[in-house]
């Protein structure tokens, strides 16, 4: 047994006493931020994203020869989990005007503005995975960005988020990303979310990346707060939700417009027909893929299931090459190793140091110059601390905000990374904790403009699914942005759409079409997609596992 | 003097008046309710309706509180308590688990995240400390007495029974609050209703029955030359005072007359603002009494 | 490697071992279960694992979120994925804040008799029993910050004895809270009124027809607030 101290081995201990003996001096210290050059360099060289080994060519579909990360072409080069002959397209189960799949914020958000537009409400039906919010969304912690400040302008953000995507976002979609902004908060404020406050004023921090402070928190409880108040408010409109309810395909009209989705229910196995006049895709990102085998941030939902619809559906993606690895996951202790530490943490003054208590990196880099800046003292430099089942890390200083911030600081700003740690005895208002990049974020996805249509007729798509609006990679406070303003737009859209559409013959043609292009392409598919739900049961047990058949 | 304090929950809700009064009286007094750092309901919903040992859980909570907040400020062991219902309920868990130690320990085991309960605090209500103070205390404080008014005072149930949770040493003849209303000037009358229930919660269900009762006990008074009647139950007081516009529908010939929690008067008598007392919170408005009795300004 | 120490726990009173170490989520994922409910975001937000569980030996219940709670030798599982609790409609915009108004929605809570289960059930380690004690006199503010950190898992009405539904009263605290109590800030309408004004569409019109090496050196130029 390995001696513990405080919820932390002893041989630790060692090292936290170096990063005590530094903090003091520290408190008003800070490593310069790297230039442009210094950054690209660092990319190169230690970004798991920059290995090109981790990605390959899709070799078929809309997106053929782009670029994608190994496990997302496995899942478009995979065989369909269902053979169409078998699914009677005659009965329709569901017969809506907006079809939301994903029951996430994005969807949530795009319900209530496709009510909002005049859709009754029960020719509005959401469908979800898992629970209505169990999402990537009710996850947030660190917050929302938002120019609202005398200081800071909607051209100030949009700089910030362009540069941040490397330049290669769609300007139109970074644009309404950020003017958009105000009018989301006001709806939030109208709703009863409840933004943190000082003195009558909004507390705004500053966030990786970005050149003002303009982060609008929740504690850190920002996700949960808007999505128990969105989902509250769904609830209290009779907007009508199917859990435990995934898409499996997209369904497609003779004229070769989406007309809905065929559904399965995750416990009885059953499936069922959802026609709409317009389907909203909102079915978020991809982080349980395990990319590269990084552990991830995700919730268990997560498996680039829209990614995969769409694509056969012939929707076309934008900025699938790259993927945001979030530069601080707990590495320890094991039980919650990837689970987010919040960017707010530096937001508040945490400073990673590594084993000897020293700086290695500004803290507020952009989120793939910090993770490659902590890859890179973990490996080449060697300036990372062991945990004992062999996950290496550097230190976040949380103390230290303590210092900065005043006593009590941390409880107050962190509530749930303090709790997260207490359950397992550890005071993060006394000891830092332990971290290395984890995988977070979908940067791109399924291309849409600014009304949030995708290049498929009647299919509209927001959120952490879609792509264009942040690049090659997302700062952080602008995704939960993104699902409401674009779901706000996909709400909209779909609604206008709906009135003056009428569906044809429906059938799944596509699906068909795309196996046989599989072949084509000479792709020998490994598994079958959409994944729904990732594997985790021991491999002793599924080497063992019969199904029966009757 | 400085005296741990449980409000509950009536007195921020529907009888603030009760509550602000008091709050004036004892701090001319020299009194400061210091109020629990934290408190729940008595409990009195569940102490009216069965009899488990649940019922007893949220008074010895509050009891709890007060050992606690006692032994912190380094307080005597007391309780003051206004509301009687709120007094009654916290006074009567108390005198079970004083006189039953197996109740107090399975209470002390159930709530295994509270120090346990140890049976000593001694649970007050303000007529009572009122009167610990002293009559004398009370004649000294009086700047304009208060003899031009003819009171009525009513006790209700939950002041004096059961005879183990009595304020007063007579609880078929009770005579405290008269007491200290004289002390104030006041002139009080005698009549057979003032320990007789006002109905309680039936004027809930059976709100035609409570404005009988109103109507009974409100004639009793008028007949005999009250000009007003004082009581320190927020259910009391909203019966009498509220259901006389029930009674009035069914007994037009109805004197209405003012009803008021004890302490609003004696603050007048100490000259306290009548802002502060909280005369604009009745159904049948006090205010034209007292400014034909000169007690308030025209 | 050495052979890693394991542990029994009893799924739902069936007994498996496995490896010490383990969350209850993933001890159960071990043992071969595949989730389909009770299993949401697994980091502690979405409170879709709520579990009770037993200790062996002691005849006490406890409650916990499967994600976050490390499985120990002996532990007697149980998880709970949904909650039938009561939820009240309502359309907030015709909501006036009063002391009576949660009563009103939800009258069970006066039958609250304090007995404390509630806060004893919540894995949030939150003020339970004082938030609904709160709601009973109309405390909004009190229920918003007692209630903040509720991740709405059921667990508390689960295990009320007045079957109350502590988690849907303190949402409708917190919208009050934050619709009517908290004033909307200032900076934020005037914000709304200038772009509805078109005031930084120039700005923005000339950054959006920027080549990249222009962008690129306005990007380098931004002062980084907060730096010096
Ligand atoms: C831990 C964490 C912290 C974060 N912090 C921040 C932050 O501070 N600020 C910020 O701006 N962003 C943050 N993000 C990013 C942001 O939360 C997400 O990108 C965003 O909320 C995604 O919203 P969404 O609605 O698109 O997807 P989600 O919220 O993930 O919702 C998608 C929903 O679709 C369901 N679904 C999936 N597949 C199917 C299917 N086949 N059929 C039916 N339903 C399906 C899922 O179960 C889920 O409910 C964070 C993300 C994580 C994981």
């Amino acid at each position: 047994m390995i001696e513990m101290i405080d919820g932390y081995p002893k041989y630790m201990r060692e090292s936290i006493k170096k990063v005590e003996e530094t903090r003091q001096d520290r408190v008003d210290k800070l490593p310069k931020p790297m230039s442009m050059s210094e950054r690209k360099k660092i990319l190169n060289k230690f970004h798991p994203d920059f290995d090109p080994k981790g990605k390959r060519k899709v070799r078929t579909g809309p997106n053929k020869g782009d670029i994608v990360p190994n496990e997302v072409a496995d899942l478009l080069e995979a065989y369909p989990s269902i053979a169409p002959k078998d699914i009677d397209l005659s009965n329709i189960d569901y017969d809506v005007d907006v079809l939301v799949i994903g029951g996430g914020m994005a969807g949530t958000v795009a319900a209530l503005w496709a009510l909002k537009e005049g859709i009754k409400k029960d020719k509005i039906l959401i469908t979800t995975k898992l629970r209505h919010g169990d999402s990537n969304s009710i996850k947030a912690q660190g917050g929302i960005q938002c120019a609202d400040r005398e200081e800071d302008s909607p051209a100030m953000h949009y700089l910030d988020v362009i540069g941040g995507g490397h330049f290669a976002n769609k300007p139109e979609l970074a644009r309404a990303l950020v003017t958009d902004a105000p009018k989301i908060l006001d709806w939030h404020e109208d709703l009863g979310v409840m933004y943190d406050r000082d003195n009558g004023k909004y507390l705004e921090l500053s966030g990786g990346g970005t050149s003002r402070f303009r982060l609008h928190s929740a504690k850190d409880y920002t996700g949960l707060e808007i999505m128990r108040v969105l989902r509250d408010e769904s609830i209290n409109q009779g907007i009508e939700v199917i859990e435990f309810a995934s898409a499996i395909e997209l369904l497609l009209d003779d004229g070769g417009k989406v007309a809905g989705a065929l559904l399965y229910n995750m416990e009885t196995e059953e499936y069922s027909i959802a026609r709409a006049k317009s389907t909203i895709l909102a079915t978020g990102g991809f982080g349980r893929l395990h990319i590269q085998s990084y552990p991830t941030t995700n919730h268990y939902g997560a498996t680039a299931d829209g990614l995969v619809m769409a694509y056969r559906a012939g929707a076309n993606f934008v900025d699938m090459d790259t993927v945001q690895y979030h530069p601080t996951g707990a590495a320890y202790p094991e039980q919650i190793v990837g689970q987010l530490i919040t960017e707010k943490v530096r937001g508040l003054g945490g400073q990673p140091v590594n084993k000897d208590g020293k700086q290695f990196v500004f803290p507020l880099e952009p989120r793939d110059v910090e993770a490659a800046a902590i890859i890179r003292e973990c490996t080449e430099r060697n300036k990372g601390v062991k945990s004992p089942t062999g996950m290496v890390g550097i230190w976040l200083d949380t103390p230290i905000i303590e210092i900065i911030h005043g006593k009590g600081a941390v409880k107050e700003n962190l509530h749930a990374i303090y709790r997260m740690y207490e359950r397992f005895d550890i005071d993060v208002t006394k000891d830092p904790i332990l971290v290395f990049p984890t995988l977070h974020y979908q940067n791109g996805g399924v291309e849409i403009d600014v009304n949030a249509a995708t290049s498929v007729a009647g299919l509209f798509a927001a959120g952490e699914v879609e792509g264009g609006v942040h690049g090659k990679n997302r700062l952080m406070g602008n995704s939960l942005l993104d699902c409401n303003v674009f779901g706000l737009r996909a709400g909209i859209s779909a609604a206008k759409h709906a009135k003056k559409t009428k569906l044809g013959k429906l059938t799944l043609q596509h699906v068909e079409k795309y196996t046989k292009n599989l072949e084509k392409n000479k792709i020998k598919p490994k598994m079958r997609s959409p994944m729904l739900l990732p594997e985790y049961r021991e491999e002793d047990v599924l080497a063992r596992r019969l199904r029966l058949s009757t | 003097m400085e005296i741990a304090y449980y409000p509950g929950c009536t007195l921020r809700t529907s009888a603030k008046n009760f509550e602000s009064s008091s709050i004036a009286v004892a701090d001319h007094l020299g009194i400061t309710f210091k109020e629990l750092s934290q408190w729940n309901c008595c409990g009195t919903v569940y102490s009216l309706a069965s009899d488990d040992l649940m019922k007893h859980l949220a008074p010895v909570r509050v009891l709890i509180r007060a050992q606690e907040d006692n032994k912190e400020n380094g307080l005597d062991n007391k309780l003051v308590t206004l509301c009687s219902m709120c007094y009654n309920t916290v006074k009567m868990a108390n005198h079970l688990v004083k006189n039953d130690e197996e109740k107090l320990d399975t209470i002390n085991q159930f709530m295994d995240e509270e120090p346990d309960y140890e049976a000593d605090v001694n649970v007050l209500h303000f007529l009572q400390l009122l009167d610990e103070i002293g009559i004398d205390r009370i004649k000294e404080n009086t700047k304009k007495s208060l003899e031009v008014l003819n009171l009525a005072c009513y006790y209700g149930c939950y002041l004096l029974r059961p005879e183990e949770a009595s304020i007063d040493e007579e609880p078929e003849a009770p005579s405290i609050m008269e007491r200290i209303m004289e002390a104030a000037g006041a002139r009080t009358i005698d009549y057979p209703f003032k320990n007789e229930c006002c109905g309680s919660y039936l004027t809930v269900t059976e709100k035609k029955y409570t404005a009988e009762r109103t109507y009974k006990i409100i004639s009793s008074v008028v007949n005999r030359g009250a000009d007003a009647i004082v009581l320190s139950c927020p259910l009391c007081a909203f019966n009498l005072d509220r259901r006389q516009k029930q009674a009035k529908e069914l007994h037009a010939n109805m004197k209405s007359i003012p009803i008021f929690y004890f302490p609003q008067l004696l603050g007048l008598a100490f000259g306290i603002n009548s802002n502060e007392l909280g005369f604009n919170m009745h159904y049948v408005d006090p205010r034209p009494l007292l400014k034909e009795k000169r007690l308030i300004k025209r | 490697m050495a052979e890693t120490e394991k542990i029994t726990i009893y799924a739902m009173g069936k007994a498996y071992k496995v490896p010490a170490g383990l969350t209850i989520m993933s001890a159960l994922e071990y043992a071969g279960y595949q989730y389909i409910r009770g299993c949401g975001c697994r980091s502690g937000y979405c409170g879709g694992c709520a579990t009770i569980y037993r200790r062996e030996g002691d005849y006490k219940l406890y409650t916990d979120l499967a994600c976050q709670t490390p499985a120990e030798d002996g532990m007697y599982l149980v998880q709970l994925p949904f909650v039938p609790a009561n939820k009240s409609i309502y359309d907030l915009d015709k909501i006036e804040p009063m002391e009576t108004t949660l009563v009103e929605h939800y009258p069970e809570i006066v039958k609250c008799v304090s007995c404390n289960t509630c806060t004893k059930a919540c894995p949030q380690d939150l003020d339970v029993m004082y938030f609904i004690q709160a709601a009973k006199i109309g405390d909004f503010k009190e229920v918003a910050e007692l209630s903040f950190d509720c991740i709405q898992c059921g667990l508390c009405a689960v295990r009320c004895p007045a079957d109350i539904a502590h988690y849907h009263v303190a949402q409708l605290a917190r919208r009050i809270y934050g619709k009517f109590i908290n004033e909307k800030v200032e900076q934020l309408t005037k914000r709304l009124n200038e772009i509805e004004k078109g005031v930084y569409d120039k700005e923005l019109n000339k950054l959006m027809k920027m080549n990249k090496a222009m962008l690129e050196k306005a990007y380098k130029k931004r002062k980084i607030e907060g730096t010096k």
